[in-house]
């Protein structure tokens, strides 16, 4: 229970924090964040876009390591397990697109650019919605879990290539892609908001803190759905 | 509108949005809680049958 309610007060502090703390040119106090040029009050879209990207990520995993682990002992609880982290790692891919795509309409000018970063992000949902298509296409359990667990390992292999290497080497929008350098012309490595000195200690700290926050989140939304799910299969085992 | 804190409100209309996304919030973590809840007992009496 205590993590639970450690949960509700560090989302708390993240909202306040990252909703009402004003972004000001030359910050005096730890209650005001930097002005970052091109982006303003826009900067604070990291605080719960860049967290849902990052989820996806962690699901993605998840379920590979779940499918792994059903390999190994060919327990059906497994194949739950990595199933409910698909459902979760899908949703917030979804949600990363959907509000990174609101915010571009706002700093880009369209809702979709195919910016290096949208493109890997495209290609994953189409690649883990594929998973999603072969699961219900199969009716055998023990073979619908099997063939779920080795597509979910072949699967991750390709997102640390499209989550974080095709954005980095190539041109785009993002921070962190190749950008031109508008005095010079030259193609150089962009910044990082997260790793260069854009971002001040506080808004590093409120960043950090709802990384960790959705991580938690994350983490109870996958148990209470895997749980739903194994008892959703026990039941229909009974019932038959 | 008067003075006062509805007064504060209609001037920084920020923090009528953060309330907004606290309430929603509290939303969203009272029907995880009550969803748990609700499995474990379903998961218990799994176990007694």
């Amino acid at each position: 229970m205590a993590w639970k309610i450690t949960l509700f007060v560090l989302m708390c502090f993240v909202i306040v924090t990252g909703i009402s703390f004003p972004i000001v040119l030359h910050p005096t106090s730890w209650r005001e964040f930097p002005i970052i040029p091109g982006l303003e009050e826009k900067a604070k879209i990291i605080f719960f876009h860049v967290p849902t990207a990052w989820l996806s990520v962690v699901a993605f995993l998840m379920a590979m390591v779940y499918g792994i682990k059903y390999l190994r002992n060919k327990n059906l609880d497994d194949d739950a397990k990595s199933s409910a982290a698909l459902q979760l790692g899908m949703m917030f891919s979804i949600l990363a697109t959907i509000t990174g795509s609101i915010w571009a309409k706002f700093n880009w000018g369209t809702f979709w650019n195919w910016d290096p970063r949208e493109t890997s992000i495209f290609i994953l949902l189409l690649i883990y919605g594929s998973l999603f298509a072969l699961r219900s296409a199969i009716d055998n359990e023990d073979k619908r879990a099997r063939l779920s667990a080795v597509y979910s390992i072949i699967a991750f292999l390709t997102v640390p290539f499209f989550i974080f290497i095709m954005p980095r080497i190539m041109l785009g929008l993002h921070p962190g892609s190749l950008e031109i350098d508008p005095t010079t012309n030259k193609v150089v490595q962009g910044t990082n908001p997260v790793v260069d000195f854009k971002m001040n200690g506080s808004m590093r700290l409120v960043f950090f803190v709802s990384l960790f926050a959705f991580t938690i989140l994350y983490y109870w939304m996958w148990s209470v759905r895997s749980k739903a799910i194994i008892i959703k299969e026990n039941l229909s085992k009974k019932i038959n | 509108m008067e003075g006062g804190f509805l007064g504060f409100l209609e001037k920084n209309s920020i923090y009528i949005v953060l309330f907004i996304v606290l309430v929603i919030w509290s939303g969203i973590f009272l029907f995880l809680l009550n969803t748990d809840k609700r499995l474990k007992a379903i998961e218990k009496e799994l176990k007694e049958k």
